[in-house]
């Protein structure tokens, strides 16, 4: 199922573009990252899709259909721009929060309690929010964000600002989430942290889509199909040259890395060198996100 | 889309608990009151204890012709209705300066009074007191001298009627000509009423509706500041958010209203002379409800537009400052309630809650003037909060520069299609 769905979206704010036709879906059920440059349109995004603002055209399903207030309620959202009540009080502020999600009073005090005790802020429940470190403030607003046991959870860059420690604890809250079955929408800078924990990816570049995919075949759809082995013996390299249909050969430290003509799977070149020596590792290269991610936008700048 | 929705009861229970758990409004509403009734009260009560006492005084009279009593009762001055305190004085002639000095010191007396021979060129006559000890106060002490004066002087040469007459020459009465025609006597209560409890009202429904609406507004800029705003907006529409605030704090400048109101009424049966009509109070209740109405619909709009909370009290000053016309002109409200300028000032939205209040409790207004000015209210502030909606919609999450009139102007066109 669709959990959610854009379709040729566009909006403008004074006669800039800030979406450009967009269109994707977020499957139940996985982890979506959206991934681009700062101003590349990742918030207005969002708002787009929490019905915060109205684009000027296209169509934006949320659950099978335009958002609805109770799907609003099915919705956690941890905006970039952090945002609490500086002089209310952590367990007052969080009912609430809760509240305008329609979570009846008792049920947000206990989900509040329980989820305090697990990122154990619980000693903290009757302080004041400017009475919290910066950290604290960043995993009480992530827990603001998941109170209702929400089905979508749109995470804005939830690591920044974190420390390693609690960087590992939301990200296996995140994981938890997806294998229960919830939808999380992961928006962030962080290229490694995305191409360990999503599944598929937007990327945005000036308000416009410029990859959109599974993180593994995006990798491998822009690989740039090579090899690297490394030989047990060094005279090994000679056999190289034995291989039909190699282009070109690089050496490196203590291995090489084979690029093979075009038509040419690594998998056939690796088939004949293992016949051939003895082979201690190899290695199908694929760029990593980061690298896709610096290449996509560089090019879309130099045109 | 439903404007009272379960999610606007909640924010406008919160606004509630909140804003009257802050300092400043358990300061403004019940301190404040308190603070007024403690001026008002403390020096009745303090005059009324102190010329309380019973006093001799001494004279001597040096021209011979003075015919003092051998003691008067003395009314003491107090504000209050309450039962005037009455002291007795009682005269001691002395034939020297030197013998009343000696009762003075020995504490016989409490002051002594000298007449001079030449009394009837001057008119002085010499008080002299101990430093320590109380005496009578001069100006009591004065008016009495000046009827034993007046009685010493003409008693044997006119009758007693003109006696009086110039011991009490005019006593001025006002009467006022009615629509009707008729002449009705105004008495001292009904001056009161007429200029007293037409400010009153009027300068607390001013600032009920100004420390309301001004709670709204920090609200607004402080969660747009602090940026809440965007998590309010996942879970809410704007709609909703504005109409739980109004509905909240509306609810807050009821209670503070209420308690002043009260605490007007209990303090008017005791230090005021002043009886406060069902009626006008009726009218206050929804001018009240009105005017906050007007006025927090547009600080929102002005909270969402400006980007922190000093700029948005800026802003909201100019708005305040034509509120607050009203006050200045309150001398002419009062006095000629019928002016063209006043006429219009209680027509005009930003000012007609607390002009027209002020007029009704001067005088009679012509009931179409009433239900012309709640009308034209009642459209601006559909006016206001459409207008403030569409504004929060599309600046409550922009900020850095606030826009100019202009781009406000073609936003709020823009947002209605």
């Amino acid at each position: 199922m669709h959990v959610l769905e854009f379709e040729g979206v566009s909006k403008s704010f004074a006669e800039k573009n800030v979406i450009r036709d967009v269109s994707f879906s977020v499957e139940q059920g996985e982890i979506f990252g959206l991934l681009g440059p700062n101003g590349a349109g990742k918030t207005t995004l969002i708002r787009l899709l929490l019905d915060i603002i109205k684009p000027d055209s296209g169509e934006i399903r949320v659950f099978g259909g335009p958002l609805t207030a109770d799907g609003k309620n099915r919705i956690g959202y941890l905006p970039e721009e952090r945002g609490l009540y500086r002089k209310t009080k952590l367990m007052d502020m969080l009912v609430y929060l809760a509240q305008l999600k329609n979570v009846p009073k008792k049920e947000a005090q206990t989900n509040a309690e329980v989820l305090l005790k697990s990122l154990e802020l619980y000693e903290h429940r009757g302080k004041r929010v400017e009475e919290l470190s910066k950290g604290m403030q960043q995993k009480i607003q992530f827990l603001s964000s998941i109170l209702h046991n929400p089905e979508l959870i749109i995470l804005d860059e939830p690591f920044s600002g974190l420390d390693p420690v609690s960087t590992k604890t939301i990200k296996a809250r995140i994981l938890e989430y997806r294998n229960e079955g919830r939808t999380v929408i992961l928006s962030t800078h962080m290229m490694e942290q995305a191409q360990k924990l999503c599944d598929r990816i937007l990327m945005l570049n000036k308000g416009q889509r410029v990859l959109y995919g599974t993180v593994a075949g995006i990798r491998k759809e822009h690989g740039k199909n090579s090899l690297f082995v490394e030989f047990a013996d060094k005279g090994s390299l000679n056999v190289i040259g034995e291989i039909p249909g190699i282009k070109r050969v690089a050496e490196h430290e203590g291995s090489v890395e084979i690029f093979p003509e075009d038509g040419i799977s690594t998998q056939e070149v690796l088939q004949e060198l293992i016949r051939k020596t003895e082979i201690l590792r190899f290695e199908q290269m694929l760029p990593s996100l980061n690298d896709i991610f610096i290449e996509t936008v560089e090019s879309a700048s130099g045109e | 889309m439903s404007k009272f929705s379960g999610k606007t009861f909640i924010v406008a229970r919160h606004e509630f608990l909140k804003t009257i758990l802050r300092k400043e409004f358990l300061f403004m509403t019940f301190v404040f009151p308190l603070f007024i009734a403690a001026i008002t009260i403390i020096p009745s009560l303090l005059s009324s204890t102190t010329a309380a006492e019973d006093q001799r005084v001494g004279y001597i009279d040096m021209t011979g012709s003075f015919d003092f009593p051998k003691s008067l009762t003395s009314e003491g001055f107090s504000a209050g209705p309450m039962e005037a305190k009455t002291s007795i004085i009682e005269f001691v002639r002395y034939e020297e300066s030197s013998e009343a000095r000696k009762a003075l010191e020995s504490g016989q007396i409490s002051s002594y009074l000298i007449v001079p021979e030449n009394f009837i060129k001057t008119g002085e006559i010499e008080l002299y007191a101990s430093e320590k000890g109380a005496s009578v106060p001069d100006f009591e002490l004065s008016a009495e001298l000046s009827n034993i004066a007046i009685d010493s002087l003409l008693k044997d040469n006119v009758d007693e009627a003109v006696l009086q007459r110039v011991k009490d020459p005019v006593n001025l009465k006002l009467y006022n000509i009615g629509d009707n025609g008729e002449s009705s006597e105004q008495g001292m209560a009904e001056i009161l009423a007429d200029f007293g409890l037409p400010f009153i009202t009027a300068f607390l429904l001013f600032f009920s509706i100004f420390s309301a609406s001004g709670y709204l507004l920090r609200g607004v800029a402080e969660e747009k500041e602090n940026r809440i705003m965007e998590v309010l907006l996942s879970s809410a529409t704007p709609v909703e958010l504005l109409t739980g605030k109004i509905m909240g704090l509306g609810t807050v400048g009821l209670l503070q209203i209420a308690v002043w109101l009260s605490a007007i009424i209990l303090a008017g049966g005791y230090a005021l002379p002043v009886k406060i009509e069902p009626m006008l109070l009726f009218l206050a209740l929804i001018y009240f409800l009105l005017g906050f109405l007007f006025f927090s619909s547009m600080m929102a709009g002005i909270g969402a537009v400006t980007g922190s909370l000093q700029e948005s009290q800026q802003v909201a000053g100019i708005f305040t400052f034509a509120a607050a016309f009203p006050l200045i002109f309150m001398q002419l409200i009062i006095t000629k309630p019928d002016s063209p300028l006043v006429v219009f000032l209680s027509l005009f939205p930003f000012t007609s809650s607390v002009t027209m209040l002020s007029r009704i409790g001067a005088s009679e207004v012509p009931f179409y003037q009433v239900a012309a000015s709640l009308f034209i209210l009642f459209v601006s502030i559909h006016a206001v909060i459409i207008i403030s909606s569409r504004l929060f919609r599309v600046y409550l999450l922009m900020y850095g520069k606030r826009p100019g009139v202009k781009e406000i102007m073609r936003s709020i066109r823009e947002a209605g299609r």
